[in-house]
């Protein structure tokens, strides 16, 4: 062999010669799409792309084993990269997602943690037990279980007439007052205390158990207060209107809690890191829907609970309300949920 | 990578990003870069800007609509109250949805919401992160800043130190995520964009230098050549580029005199001849990583 007088042929640079087309393709699709969404893609486009970043990675494959090219194969795992977050990018626009999230994927992330919805309900239901008990005996336990902001004017020293005039036959007090006011608050107050039940889940679910515990205190100890009165039916009727609707949420939000709770303490056969990712989505539906809920339950207080003021009616909407989410939550869905880990 | 295009990126950039791997559906490992603290921080801080600037916006343009109207003052407020919770809920998810992970404050620092296992970023996967943002950051900072907020020091204090725990936390784990990236299963990286830039080698040059002279180098000293090729003309450059220069026809015994406006000519000549010379060897079975691994087998 001459050691002068040959001509150099590079594989790799016949190799780059045979693809760059393809590789600048891609790279022109991407910055559009990356720039101005997917949509800006033309149909053709879009059928182009899939097979133009197989072929980036089959390129990247090949350059992986045979390039010395520091700076060409640097390239084509950035390109690969591209392509690839583009590729599998998230799969639906918002409408989209929120049709599926209140046709699927709430009802079916609640039918699958029915074990963590029961342990919730038990647990404000002790509460609640514990919470007229304790006040029944004492009064003063009221003034422990309820924080003043929430009590308002009542407590135990409050007379039958004052809790049925200022509180369970108050006059509705308008628009304004009622919807914008009142339910605002509610919400706000409310959903935090569902975000904080759902989200110290984290810390092994103790916290959560103990929120969602004190809930049912507070309102054992509202109900004893009443019950003293005799007026432990107008109470209920009362809380029924926006209270199914309300302490569901709670109980959903500790439930979703209880899911990220479980993980954490049993991981299984994964890592715990990767065990809370699996449950993570799941857990999070049931939140957010549990947020749906209160701003429904917000919505009911703020102004239907004194637009109706007879007790009979109320337990009617209240239990009515109550029937629709057992139904919307319980019926059968088809096929696993779709938005759920592979 | 393979180990000499690692070794090279250790040697020419000793402190870059940490890097992951990810293994897409089609079986291929990707690697990727992961976004720094700093840079979580600032796209975060960004997003906080834009979102408190456009509730502020609201608040304006609601007030000086609905003042014409005498309305209530408690009704704007309440309004603002509501709507700025919405589009605080809102804002994020649905811009890590709509652009792909990422949201204004990402897309200006360049970083991206991706699925830690390589699979496609599911949507719940983008409600989880964002549900935990709430108690992380928002939830204890309306606490704190709030006006009938907790009254005593030391409940400030505590809130603090939470705010504080949350944000540290993608400090004390090895993929830098937060609470709600743990939850979700997701890591944000630092998006690449590099072009690709012309091919050092030119097609049909003639081989000038022998193979006994080729062999004195590997793969990683001919990367280390590529990046100085490729470097932006300046003094230093050239300076290199001399020195180097000087240490190759020392090495491999080239006694013709190498004219300084010649340099960049020779040493990109050699890089093309180099190339071609490790690609056959490693073609043929006999890869060669370094100088020292060439120089043992002659």
């Amino acid at each position: 062999m001459s050691e002068t007088s040959r001509t150099l042929a590079l594989k790799s640079s016949e190799f780059r010669r045979g693809r760059e087309a393809s590789w600048q393709a891609l790279e022109t699709l991407l910055d559009r799409a990356e720039r101005r969404g997917i949509r800006a893609l033309a149909p053709d486009e879009l059928e182009q792309l899939p097979l133009l970043y197989r072929q980036a990675l089959s390129s990247l494959s090949v350059a992986r084993a045979i390039a010395l090219d520091r700076h060409l194969l640097l390239y084509l795992e950035d390109l690969a990269l591209r392509a690839f977050l583009v590729v599998y990018g998230p799969r639906r626009d918002l409408a989209g997602g929120i049709r599926d999230f209140l046709l699927r994927g709430f009802p079916l992330a609640v039918q699958g943690a029915r074990w963590h919805v029961l342990i919730t309900l038990l647990v404000l239901l002790a509460g609640c037990v514990a919470g007229y008990t304790l006040t029944i005996a004492d009064a003063h336990w009221f003034y422990t279980f309820v924080p003043s902001g929430l009590a308002g004017d009542r407590g135990p020293d409050s007379t039958r007439a004052e809790l049925l005039d200022d509180e369970i036959f108050h006059p509705w007090p308008g628009l304004v007052e009622s919807f914008v006011v009142v339910a605002n608050f509610l919400f706000q107050h409310n959903t935090m205390i569902g975000i904080l039940s759902f989200s110290l889940g984290i810390a092994a679910g103790i916290p959560t158990l103990i929120l969602i515990a004190y809930q049912g205190l507070m309102l054992g100890a509202f109900l004893a207060v009443h019950a003293k009165l005799g007026l432990a039916y107008d109470f209920i009727g009362w809380v029924s209107i926006h209270g199914i609707t309300e302490l569901g949420a709670i109980v959903l939000c500790g439930a979703g809690g209880l899911l990220v709770a479980e993980k954490v303490l049993f991981p299984g056969r994964y890592s715990r890191v990767e065990s809370l990712a699996r449950v993570g989505g799941q857990a999070s539906q049931i939140a957010l829907g549990a947020v749906l809920l209160f701003f429904l339950a917000a919505i009911l207080e703020g102004g239907f609970r004194q637009l109706v003021s007879d007790t009979v009616a109320r337990l009617a909407i209240g239990g009515a309300v109550g029937a629709c989410w057992i139904t919307y939550l319980s019926l059968p869905r088809t096929g696993g949920a779709d938005d759920g880990r592979p | 990578m393979t180990a000499v295009h690692e070794r090279t990126a250790r040697f020419l950039n000793p402190i870059g990003r940490a890097k992951r791997e990810i293994v897409t559906p089609e079986g291929v490992p990707l690697q990727v870069e992961l976004a720094d603290f700093g840079e979580r921080l600032g796209a975060f801080l960004l997003d906080f800007v834009f979102l408190y600037l456009g509730i502020l916006l609201l608040a304006i343009a609601l007030g000086l609509v609905l003042g014409e109207f005498d309305a209530d003052p408690r009704i704007i407020f309440t309004l603002v109250l509501f709507l700025g919770f919405l589009i605080r809920t809102l804002y994020f998810v649905s811009f890590e949805l709509a652009w792909r992970g990422a949201t204004p404050g990402k897309r200006i620092v360049r970083l991206k919401v991706i699925d830690r296992r390589g699979g496609p970023l599911r949507q719940n996967a983008v409600v989880a992160r964002n549900i935990m943002r709430e108690l992380e950051a928002f939830l204890p900072l309306s606490a704190l800043f709030a006006v009938a907020g907790p009254g005593s020091a030391w409940e400030r204090l505590a809130l603090a130190g939470w705010l504080l725990l949350f944000a540290l936390l993608p400090l004390f784990n090895r993929d830098r995520m937060r609470g709600g990236d743990l939850l979700a299963g997701t890591m944000v990286i630092a998006l690449p964009k590099r072009r690709l830039l012309v091919d050092l080698v030119q097609a049909t040059e003639q081989a000038e230098f022998t193979d006994r002279q080729l062999r004195a180098y590997g793969a990683f000293e001919l990367q280390v050549l590529e990046e100085l090729l490729r470097r932006p003309d300046n003094a230093e450059t050239i300076r290199l580029r001399q020195d180097v220069c000087a240490r190759v026809c020392r090495k491999i015994g080239w006694d013709k005199p190498v004219p300084p406006g010649e340099v960049l000519d020779f040493l990109r000549r050699f890089y093309t001849a180099e190339r071609a010379f490790l690609e056959r060897e490693q073609l043929y079975g006999r890869p060669v990583e370094d100088k020292e691994s060439a120089g043992g087998r002659d």
